[in-house]
Formats: C-alpha cells, structure tokens, sequence
C-alpha cells in the first residue's frame, strides 16, 4: 500500500508541475502545450480531481498574468468534461466569496477576472457573469457602510472590463450599457476629498495626477470607444475557439457580496503617478497614452511584479527587465515610472523605502547601457518638479536619491542645475540639494563630499560634525558653569560614580527666580552635566551611549519634569547642532531609557530655540521616530492584552468541556499560562494610560501646528503679505506628513480632534488638511 | 554544540558584516542599516592589539524581520565604495569584537 501512495504523490507532483509550467518558454507552441496538457489531465481526472481543481485555482490567484492561459485550459478540459467544468467553476465561486470575506481583495480582484475570462472561453454565460457585476453595483450602491468598500467594488468591476468587454459588447451590448452607465452614475456622486492628500504634485502640469477610479474609468470609455479591443492581452483561447464553441455553457449561481462588517478593512483609494510620456522617450517604441488601457495594464503587471518578487531584489530587477511585452513599450521607462510610483505611494509605500533603492541598483547593474541613463533622466524630472512635490515624496526623494549616489561613487552632473544657486534657500530646490548632501554626509565622510561637489555648489557642503563644547573655548572663563564642567570632566575621568556628579554640580547656583512654576529643576546644573557627559562621549554613538547609561541616574534626578527634560534637550541641541545625526539616535536613546518623554520631544521640537531648524528635515525625522515610538508601544500593550484575554476565554471555555486525557493534559498546560483577571486588569490599565499619553501626544503636535499656522496666517492678512511662502508650504506639508504617516493611529482620535482641534472656527487652509485626513477612510 | 548553533541562527537578530573599509566608522553603519529598521546596538570589530577597526561589525536589531529585510536588502550593495556581506550571527558574546585586522 506505502508504494501506491508514494506512486500516487509522484504523479501528483508532476501534474502539479506541468500545471505550473504552462505558459513557460519552450520548444513547441503555447497551442500544443495546452492542447496536451488538457488531455493529460483528462486522464487523471478521475485519480486526482480534487488535487487538480486545488492547482488550477492556485494558480489562477497566484499567477493573475498567466490568468488566460489557465482559462483556456479550462475550457479545453470543460470541453472535454462538463462535469469537472462545472466543479471548477463551483471551486472558483468558492475561492471569490472566501477572498471577499477574508479582506483578501486582489485575489478576489483575480477570482473575479479568471471568472470573466471563462466567458471568453464558453465555460460561463455571458449573462450570468453581468448579474454578478450587476450584484456587484448593487453593493456599490449600498447606503451606510465605508466608500472605501464602495469605491472597491467599482473597481473590481471596471478592471475586470479588459478582460470580458468585448464579449459582453458583442452578446449583450445594453446590458452592458445599463452596467457602465450605472458606473459613471457612482462616479459622479463620489466624494474625492482624499484626493489632494495622496498626490504628489500638487499640479496637474504636465501631467495630471488623476484619482485611480477616475483614471481607470477614462481608460474604460476609450476602450469602449475602441470597440472593446486592447493589444496587451493574450488570448490563447482564440485558437481552440471550434472546440471552446462546441462545449456547453454552465451559469454562475446567485452570487451576493458579504454584507460589511465593522472589522473589515478596505484598499485606500490612491492617486496615478505618472512622470513620463511619449516625448520623453524618443526612441525605440511608444508610450502608451495616459487613458489607453494598456498603460493601465502594464503598469498593473509590473506593480504584480515588484509584489512577488519584492523579497528577492535580483530575481525583481531580472523579471521586471524580462516582462513579456518588452518589444511593444519602452521597457525601461514604463519600470522606472512604476517603481517611483511605490516608493512616492501615499501614504505610506508597500515596501521599505530601501527595497526600491536596492532594486533599482539591481536594474542598473543587469542594463547598464540603458537603466543608468533613463533613472538620471527620471531624476532630472523628478528635481524640475520639485516646487510642487509633497513634503513626504521630498523627504522619500532625498533618501533614495542620497542612497543610490553612495552605491554609484557620488558621481552625478551637479553642473546641469547651477541655475538653483541664485534661489532662496528655503525654495525646495537648494534645499533637496542640501538635504541630499548631508544625508549623503551620514553615508560617506567629510573630506568626500567636499570632493564631490563642484566650487560653485560649495554652499551645500555641510558644516563638519563636531562637537561644539562651550566650556572649553577661550571665552569660557565668563561662563558660571566652567569651573564646575572642568571638574566634572575630571571626575568622570576618574571614574566617578552618578552621586559624585551630583557632588560636582551641587553648588551651581540656579538661575531661575524663586517665582517661577517649577522651581525644583536647576538648568544650569543640567546645562553643565548634559554638555560634559556628551562632550565627552563624542568620540561615537557607542561612547555616548555607555556615557547615557552609565550616569543615567543623574538624568533622572536633573530632569523629572517635562520642562527640565525639553532643558535637557535643549543643551544637547547646543553641544551637537552641527551634527544631525547624533542629535537624532541621542534622542531615541533618551526616549528608549525614559530620560525623556515623548511630549517632552514634541514640545522642544515646536519652541522658539528650534525655529531655525524648523524646515530641515532631521527635525522631522527626530518627531516621527517620537510618534513612532509611543505608536509601538501601545501597539505592543494592546496585543498582549489581547492575547491575554484570548487565553483567559479558551481556559473559561475549555473547564466545562469534555474530560478525556488528552483534553485534559492539554488544559493543564493552558491553566498554567491562564493569566489571572487581575493581570487582565492591570494590562487594561497600562494600556489606557499608554492610550491617554498617545492621545496627549497627538494633541500637542497638532494644537502646536496649529497655532503657529494661524499665527501665520493672521499675520500675512493683517500685513497684506502673500501667505503662501516657503515656509508656510514646508509647514503645511509638515502637518500633512503627520496625518498621512501615522494614520492609522490618529484615525483612533479623529472625533476628539475635531472637537477640541480641528473645529469649524479654524482657518480652512488648516482644517482642510484634517478633512482630507478624514477622508481616506470614510 | 551544531544543533544549537543552528537554532540559535534561526531566531537570531544579529548579523555578522563583513568586507568594510577600515574607515567606515559606526556612524555609516549605523545610516545605512537603520534604512532597514530599528538597531539595538552595533559592535564594532577592532584589531586586536592596536583597538582600531579592522573591517567588519556585528549589527543588532530588535526584531528578526528587520535583519530579515537587511539581508535582502543591503547584503550585497555599496558602503564607503565598498560591497558590503552581511550574514546571521548567532549573538555577540563580548571578546569577538577583536578580530586578527
């Protein structure tokens, strides 16, 4: 018997290959590869059915662009089989309404495509597929649940249309009508407040930077317009089209969308990147139009593409670089257009932003002699546009362009945008060139960046990182610190314990008036222990760190309140400004061993000390690692509160349930993890006051913003100045990062902010920015 | 023993980076590999006797996905003009920063 069943896994083995491997590249025509398949798997059919149907269906998800390869050879086996035609049509059924279900909405999008293409190879009625889209509009149109839900089943539809519209149009042209005018019905009532959020230029010149469902619909009415014919699909079941005629048809069952539920989570619409055209690539094939459907399908190919390879960055850049259609387009250009569009993805891109990076080094190490070329070109449109990016898409751009420059020797034609020089430097243009400088000066060194750069730009150099140690310059010996720093240096030396440093500083008189709310904290003493102990660490971020824990105590005893902590901060500030880097890793040491608070950071980072960093991006990256880490760790306490309470439920559950052995041993070990409800209580608590401290966090940066937006405004008015300056372009940008970045934290707070915040009294530059916020999710 | 070796690679977050300059100092280190994700700690290899580094480090994360996406995404690609090779470690143990140089 053990021999029959390897026997039978063998057989199932090679099936199971041989299903996977159609379509690939081999000696005789996709024709006859179908053709012999089908009847291979004619024979089998009655052993290995359910294996199979299981394959087939696998396959149709996992490899949507091979989707009418696989139909054809359902139709080829329907044909042959009306049974096993009707299963497979059941088991599909299946896989869509469990994708539905499951919030697994492209491989519903693909359930639903390979379902439409069996149209085309007779396997399904052309009207039962229409009364499933038809089902589909309906829920489109539902009142009372998300538009995100909404706006999906739309788009389901419309990107099935490729597929099936020709068909439809040619067997039931009105009902195809009545469908798409149904479609445009929707689309005219759709609320698009999103959409200013998610672009990333805030222009439509030269390119308009289109909604997705908008875009796709053009697409659609061309295509309509085009008699429903598209050149980028294959369509091998035209060849068998006297067979496929010949088989019966089956009917898809009533199929009807699982009613909403409060836990399902949507796709956030999105908005079409798009940078290049047709003049931008003079050579070689033409770009497709920005509404033919064939830019849509490329773009959707390539997207799939980078999805299933994304783990492995050179078989990405080796598939991306194969992609079955290279001689029709412009290759090159159609990839690099699809991979800025996921690295500039708003909110927030799919992938690390350092998986992009690394993908296309890949793509320029495989074609060297065109892929350098097209991402200096893509680069160069990317910098002309700059005026108008989205602050995250700048910050995006300045990491990625500041990467790929360290893996390429920094060589880069700075000569071609001299023009920027005689910019102000707040116009977004020096400023990339200056943020990619120093964020290229983390990557490399001092000396090097000197090098690279002509005489002219010698304005971008960044300042070198040192330590600036007040206590030790010529004019020291005014200072009311001094003598005390000199003897701290010493005792540290020494290796002194934390209780002799605060030895050391005990008698530094505090500035501060007896007056004042807070009088307990002495800011001299922290000014003096604080540029010392880092003076002292400079050497690396190691030796700050050891010198951080080391006397971290004293911290503790120098900076309890929040104002002493931004004190704190401040005098780090003074010691480091010329070194971003550090200022940046000292804080997330300080917020990690708790010598400050997350409010602390935010607070420091909005005073008036900061005023002058306020527009450079360290800054910023200092308040998102802050949010990020209070986001991290409520995140954390409330999945162990989860878990907690899961746990508490099975071992509740289980106490009255049978008594069997294994039963019961298995009980043992879960009593023995059962938490108590007291512990369930206590994790409650930690997390509402985590919770609370979140809340009070969000609160801050926005009031904060909002506050120095208004001032702002009111100023410019009262002034007759133009208000939209550089300045209040970064800042609102700024503000917008906030939202879009953590949204999915914030949206918990979203009605608290809008009553205590974001209330109708405000100025609508600022409100707008927490309406398009709340619109993302409606 | 072997077997622990191996499982201790297995949940491991720490990785061996080798083939450095003898100039590239934590702080690169400490930019390019934060792209991956947050860094607990990075100990710098030193040469033996003269306490200066000597070319390679071991980088520590907090979670096993983030040394996960490193391998991916940096083992392999460029530092201070230099192909970087990262690999799993199965955890610093103090004295295996000082290498021969």
């Amino acid at each position: 018997k053990r021999r029959r069943v390897s026997e039978n896994q063998e057989i199932e083995d090679r099936l199971e290959s041989l299903i996977l491997r159609v379509g690939e590249k081999s000696t005789s025509s996709l024709e006859s590869n179908l053709e012999g398949l089908a009847s291979v798997l004619e024979a089998d059919l009655g052993t290995f059915r359910s294996k199979i149907l299981r394959i087939l269906t696998d396959c149709a998800i996992k490899m949507p662009e091979k989707c009418t390869i696989y139909t054809t050879l359902v139709g080829l086996l329907n044909a042959k089989s009306f049974n096993f035609g009707g299963e497979f049509v059941e088991y599909m059924v299946r896989t869509f309404k469990d994708s539905l279900k499951a919030c697994k909405w492209d491989a519903a999008r693909y359930a639903l495509r390979f379902l439409a293409d069996l149209v085309n190879c007779h396997v399904l009625s052309a009207s039962s597929l229409l009364q499933l889209l038809d089902n589909m509009i309906d829920a489109a149109n539902e009142d009372n649940v998300p538009q995100v839900r909404r706006d999906w089943y739309v788009f389901a539809i419309l990107s099935t249309l490729p597929w099936v519209g020709r068909e439809l149009y040619e067997k039931k042209e009105s009902a195809l009508e009545h469908l798409l005018v149904s479609v445009e019905v929707f689309l005219n009532k759709r609320g698009k407040k999103h959409h200013n959020a998610l672009r990333v230029w805030a222009i439509d010149v030269p390119h308009p930077q289109e909604e997705y469902l908008d875009c796709l619909w053009s697409q659609i009415r061309k295509l309509k317009q085009d008699n429903w014919s598209e050149k980028h699909i294959p369509r091998p079941y035209l060849a068998f089209d006297s067979i496929l005629c010949g088989a019966l048809q089956h009917t898809l069952p009533t199929i009807l969308p699982p009613p909403h539920h409060d836990s399902y989570l949507y796709p956030m619409p999105w908005v079409v990147f798009r940078m290049f055209d047709y003049t931008d690539c003079p050579e070689g094939p033409i770009m497709p139009g920005a509404h033919s459907i064939e830019r849509f399908l490329i773009e959707e190919h390539l997207h799939s593409i980078i999805d299933m390879y994304k783990l492995e960055r050179k078989d990405c850049a080796a598939h991306l670089l194969n992609f079955p259609y290279k001689l029709k387009i412009p290759l090159e250009y159609c990839i690099v257009e699809v991979i800025f569009a996921e690295l500039f993805h708003m909110p927030t891109p799919r992938c690390l932003e350092i998986a992009y990076g690394s993908i296309l080094i890949e793509l320029c190490k495989l074609q060297p002699s065109t892929m350098p070329q097209v991402l200096a070109q893509a680069t160069e449109i990317l910098f002309m546009r700059i005026d108008s990016m989205n602050v995250s898409c700048f910050d995006r751009f300045v990491n990625w362009f500041s990467y790929h420059l360290s893996n390429f020797q920094f060589r880069w034609s700075w000569e071609d945008w001299e023009s920027c020089l005689t910019l102000d430097d707040e116009h977004p243009k020096p400023k990339f060139i200056r943020e990619t400088m120093l964020k290229s000066m983390r990557l490399s060194y001092y000396q090097r960046i000197t090098e690279i750069l002509p005489e002219s730009f010698s304005r971008f150099v960044p300042v070198k990182a040192e330590p600036d140690y007040k206590y030790a310059k010529d004019d020291a010996a005014s200072l009311p610190g001094t003598m005390a720093a000199h003897q701290l240096v010493v005792s540290i030396r020494q290796k002194c314990t934390p209780e002799e440093v605060l030895g050391v500083l005990k008698d530094l008189p505090n500035p501060r008036s007896e007056e004042e709310a807070d009088s307990r904290f002495n800011p001299l003493k922290i000014d003096v222990f604080v540029q010392t102990l880092l003076n002292l660490g400079s050497k690396s971020f190691s030796h700050s760190f050891a010198a951080i824990s080391k006397f971290h105590y004293v911290f503790k005893i120098l900076a309890e309140s929040e104002e002493a902590q931004i004190c704190v901060l401040r005098n780090m500030f003074e010691l480091w400004h010329h070194h971003q880097q550090m200022m940046i890793v000292l804080v997330d040491k300080m917020l990690k061993t708790q010598i400050v608070e997350c409010s602390a950071v935010a607070n420091w980072i909005f005073s008036k000390e900061m005023v002058g960093e306020f527009t450079k991006m360290y800054l910023w990256e200092m308040l998102h690692l802050t949010i990020k880490k209070m986001n991290k760790h409520v995140i954390k306490l409330s999945g162990e509160l989860n878990e907690a309470r899961e746990k508490l439920a099975r071992a509740e559950s289980s106490t009255s349930e049978s008594e069997d052995e294994e039963d019961s041993a298995k009980k043992k070990t879960e009593n023995a993890e059962k938490p108590t409800e007291e512990m369930v209580e206590r994790m409650e608590e930690r997390l509402e006051a985590a919770q609370a401290d979140q809340k009070n966090l969000f609160l801050i940066v926005f009031q904060r913003f909002i506050m120095i937006l208004s001032e702002h405004l009111v100023r410019c008015d009262t002034d007759g100045r133009d208000y939209n300056t550089h300045w209040y372009k970064w800042t609102i940008g700024r503000l917008q990062q906030v939202f879009l970045e953590h949204h999915e934290q914030v949206q918990k707070y979203s009605s608290t902010l809008e009553t205590l915040l974001f209330t109708q009294d405000l100025d609508p530059h600022i409100l707008e920015v927490f309406q398009q916020f709340v619109s993302l999710q409606s | 023993t072997k077997a622990e070796q191996d499982k201790l690679l297995r949940v491991s977050t720490t990785l061996y980076v080798g083939s450095l300059s003898f100039y590239t100092t934590e702080e690169q280190i400490h930019e390019l590999f934060s792209r991956c994700g947050d860094i607990r700690r990075i100990i710098m290899g030193l040469d033996k006797y003269k306490k200066t580094p000597c070319g390679f480090c071991f980088v520590e994360y907090y979670t096993r996905a983030d040394a996960e996406n490193c391998l991916r995404y940096i083992n392999g690609t460029r530092l201070d003009d230099r192909i970087v090779r990262t690999d799993w470690d199965a955890g610093f143990i103090e004295g295996r920063q000082y290498g021969r140089g």
